[in-house]
C-alpha cells in the first residue's frame, strides 16, 4: 500500500502537464475590445499552456444575442490556440464567448468584445450581461459604509480629537476602524465577482473557473479594483500597526492614502466615463466622496466611540466636529450640485427618469441629515453641559448616523445606475441592453 | 491588458512565496532549538516570525488582484492573505503585550483550516490527475492536519512537540510549492517519460 502510494505521488510529479494556475488566455486575435477596420476571418484564442478543444468552444454573438459561428468549426491550431473561421462580419459591435479544457482538467471559461467599424463595448457590457442587481447595490454600500467608518473615522482622530483617546475610547476606535477596512475589503472582493459574474453568464460551477482578467485588466471597473484593493491593504496593515505600536503617525499614512483612494470609485463612475465628463466632474466626484466618508465617519465616531468611551471629550469633540461638518456638508453640497447639473440637464429628467428617482431620495435623505445636524448644531452645543442632554444626545447622534448610512445606500444605487443619455452627442454602440 | 504586461509566472510567485515559508520555518527551528528563553533575549527576535507572516500575508494581496485568470484562484488568495494576516496579526499583538489571551493563538488554528479548505475547494481533480492536483491535495491537507499544532500551543503554550509540528508544516508547505511547475528547483521535471519539460 505504501509503495503504490509512492509509485502514485512520484508520478504525479513527473506529469508534465501541470501548474498551479489553469491555462490563461494571453493573446486573443480580434484584440480585446479591438475596433477593427474589415471583418476578421478567424477569431485566434492562444494560452500560455495546451488546452484541448470543446465543442462550441468559441462562440461570436451578434448584439442580439445570435451566434455567427453557424457550425461547429472550432480546431486546435496548436497545443496551445485555438481557432475559429468567421463568416463576413457586418459593421457592429461584437461578444465572444470562449471556453477550453485546461491540462489540469478544469474548464476556463471568458468573455471578451470587439467591434468592426464600431468601437467595441465594455466587457461589462456584453451580450447578455444584465447590469447592476440589487446585490450588487448592497455591496456597493456596504463598501461605501466600510470607507466611512474606516476612512472618516481615522479622519475624525486626526483632525478632531487630536490626541490620544482613554484606553476604552481607543479600543471602540479601532474596533469601529477595523471593521471599516475590513468592509471595504470583503465588498471590495465581492463587488468585483459580481460583476464578473455578471459578464460571464455562466454556472456556478463553471463561473468558479471563468477568465475575470478582462474584467480586471480592461475595464476602468477593474483597474480601479485592482489599485484600490492594494491601497486599502496597505491601509489595513497601516491601521494595525497604528494599533500595535500606538504611533498615530501610522494612521496619518492611512488616512492620506485612504483619503486619495476615495477617489477610486471615481474611475469606475459615471465621472470618467459617461459624455461629457471631465477631469473637473472626476475632482468633484473625489470631493463630493470624501467629504461625505469624513462627515458620515465624524458622526459614526461621535455615537460609538466618544460618546460612550470618552465622556470627558464629548464637549470639545462635539464643538469641532460641528465645525467641520459645516465646511464638509458645504463642499458636499456644492459637488453634488454640480454634478447632479452634469448628468441631468434638463430639470425634468428628476421626474421623469428612474435615475432622478433615485437623486431624489437621496436629496431627501440628505436633508433629512443636515436637519438633524443643524438641530445637534443649534439646539443641543449651547446645552451640552447639561447631564440630561448629553445623555439623550447620545442616542440621537445615533438616529443621525442611521440616517447618515441610509444616504450612502442612496449614493450606491446611483454609483451603480446609468444617467439618462446627454442631448446631443452621438451614443457609443453598446451590445447589451442596460436594465435601468 | 496593462496586467498581463507586468505579471510573472505563476511558478516563479509558488517559489517566492516557498522561500517565505521556508524562512518562516528556519526562524521557528531557531527558536525551538536555543530556547523561549534565549531566543528573547534579544527582544526584536520575537517579532521576527510572526512579522514575516503578516508580512507575507500584505504580500498575497497584489496576488490576488493581478492573477484573475480565474475567479476560484482570486477568492483563494484573498483568503490566504487573510489568514496569514491575522494570524501573524494575532502573534504580533501577543508579543507586543497588547493582546494577553493565549486563545488568540486559536487564529493560526483558524487560518491553517480555512487556508487548507482553499486549497481542496481550489482543486477538484484526483490525487494522481497531474502534478497540480497532487500538489493541491498535499498541501491542502497538510494545512489542515497540520492546524492541530497551533491548537496544542493554544493549550500548551511550552510544548516542543507542538512548536516543531508548527516550524515542520511550514518547511514542507516550501518543499511543495517548490515543486510547483515541472521547470520546479526541486522534484523538476522528473521523467523523459512523461514528456518535454511543460515550461
Amino acid at each position: 500500500m505504501r509503495r503504490a502510494l509512492l509509485v502514485a505521488a512520484l508520478t504525479a510529479l513527473a506529469l508534465p502537464a501541470s501548474a498551479f494556475a489553469h491555462a490563461t488566455l494571453r493573446h486573443e486575435t480580434p484584440g480585446f475590445r479591438q475596433e477593427l477596420a474589415s471583418s476578421p476571418r478567424q477569431i485566434v484564442l492562444r494560452f500560455d499552456e495546451p488546452v484541448y478543444a470543446l465543442p462550441h468552444a468559441i462562440k461570436v454573438l451578434l448584439p442580439n444575442g445570435k451566434d455567427v459561428i453557424t457550425r461547429d468549426a472550432v480546431a486546435l491550431k496548436s497545443a496551445r490556440e485555438l481557432v475559429v473561421a468567421v463568416p463576413r462580419l457586418a459593421k457592429g459591435a461584437y461578444t465572444v464567448r470562449w471556453e477550453a479544457l485546461s491540462a489540469d482538467g478544469h474548464v476556463v471559461s471568458g468573455v471578451y468584445t470587439f467591434g468592426v467599424r464600431v468601437r467595441a463595448p465594455l466587457v461589462t457590457d456584453a451580450v447578455g450581461a444584465q447590469g447592476p442587481t440589487r446585490t450588487e447595490d448592497l455591496v456597493r454600500w456596504l463598501y461605501f459604509a466600510g470607507l466611512a467608518l474606516a476612512i472618516g473615522g481615522i479622519g475624525f482622530r486626526l483632525l478632531v480629537v487630536r490626541g490620544p483617546l482613554g484606553a476604552a475610547a481607543n479600543g471602540r476606535f479601532f474596533r469601529v476602524v477595523g471593521a471599516g477596512i475590513v468592509l471595504v475589503l470583503e465588498a471590495g472582493i465581492a463587488g468585483f465577482l459580481l460583476r464578473g459574474e455578471d459578464a460571464l453568464q455562466l454556472p456556478f460551477s463553471r463561473l468558479l473557473y471563468g477568465d475575470l482578467s478582462p474584467l480586471a485588466g480592461g475595464t476602468r471597473y477593474g483597474q480601479a479594483f485592482i489599485v484600490l484593493e492594494l491601497a486599502f491593504a496597505l491601509v489595513s496593515a497601516l491601521i494595525y500597526l497604528a494599533w500595535l505600536l500606538d504611533r498615530d503617525a501610522f494612521l496619518w499614512a492611512a488616512f492620506g492614502i485612504g483619503i486619495v483612494f476615495v477617489a477610486g470609485l471615481s474611475l469606475s463612475g459615471h465621472s470618467a466615463a459617461g459624455p461629457g465628463d471631465s477631469k473637473w466632474s472626476e475632482l468633484a466626484d473625489w470631493v463630493h466622496l470624501a467629504a461625505a466618508v469624513l462627515w458620515v465617519g465624524g458622526v459614526v465616531q461621535l455615537a460609538l466611540v466618544v460618546w460612550p468611551g470618552a465622556p470627558e471629550l464629548r464637549r470639545l469633540a462635539f464643538v469641532r466636529f460641528s465645525r467641520l461638518a459645516v465646511v464638509l456638508v458645504s463642499l458636499l453640497v456644492a459637488a453634488g450640485t454640480y454634478l447632479g447639473i452634469l448628468r441631468l440637464p434638463r430639470a425634468h429628467d428628476l421626474w421623469t427618469t428612474g435615475y432622478g428617482h433615485d437623486l431624489l431620495v437621496k436629496i431627501g435623505l440628505v436633508c433629512l441629515a443636515l436637519a438633524w445636524g443643524a438641530a445637534h448644531h443649534f439646539l443641543a452645543v449651547p446645552r451640552l453641559d447639561r447631564e440630561a442632554v448629553a445623555g439623550r444626545l447620545g442616542r440621537t447622534l445615533v438616529g443621525e448616523s442611521a440616517v447618515a448610512i441610509a444616504v450612502l445606500l442612496a449614493a450606491a444605487i446611483l454609483t451603480d445606475s446609468k444617467p439618462p443619455p446627454q442631448p446631443g452627442p452621438v451614443k457609443a454602440p453598446t451590445a447589451a441592453a442596460v436594465h435601468r | 491588458m496593462i496586467v498581463a504586461g507586468i505579471q510573472p509566472d505563476a511558478e516563479f510567485v509558488h517559489w517566492w512565496f516557498a522561500t517565505g515559508f521556508l524562512v518562516l520555518a528556519l526562524l521557528l527551528y531557531a527558536e525551538i532549538l536555543v530556547g523561549p528563553e534565549v531566543w528573547a533575549r534579544r527582544p526584536w527576535r520575537r517579532y521576527l516570525w510572526p512579522g514575516t507572516l503578516f508580512l507575507m500575508g500584505l504580500l498575497m494581496w497584489p496576488v490576488m488582484t493581478f492573477f484573475t485568470n480565474s475567479m476560484i484562484h482570486m477568492v483563494a488568495h484573498g483568503s490566504w492573505a487573510q489568514a496569514l494576516m491575522v494570524a501573524g496579526g494575532a502573534e504580533l499583538g501577543l508579543v507586543r503585550g497588547k493582546l494577553h489571551s493565549q486563545w488568540w493563538r486559536l487564529t493560526s488554528f483558524v487560518g491553517l483550516l480555512v487556508s487548507g479548505t482553499a486549497l481542496l475547494v481550489h482543486e477538484q481533480n484526483g490525487w494522481t490527475f497531474a502534478r497540480a492536483a497532487f500538489l493541491h491535495h498535499a498541501i491542502g491537507w497538510l494545512v489542515i492536519g497540520a492546524s492541530v499544532f497551533p491548537l496544542l500551543q493554544a493549550f500548551r503554550p511550552r510544548s516542543v512537540v507542538a512548536a516543531s509540528g508548527f516550524a515542520t508544516t511550514f518547511a514542507v508547505m516550501a518543499v511543495l510549492l517548490f515543486c510547483d511547475r515541472d521547470v520546479a528547483p526541486v522534484f523538476g521535471h522528473l521523467s523523459t517519460y512523461a514528456g518535454v519539460p511543460h515550461r
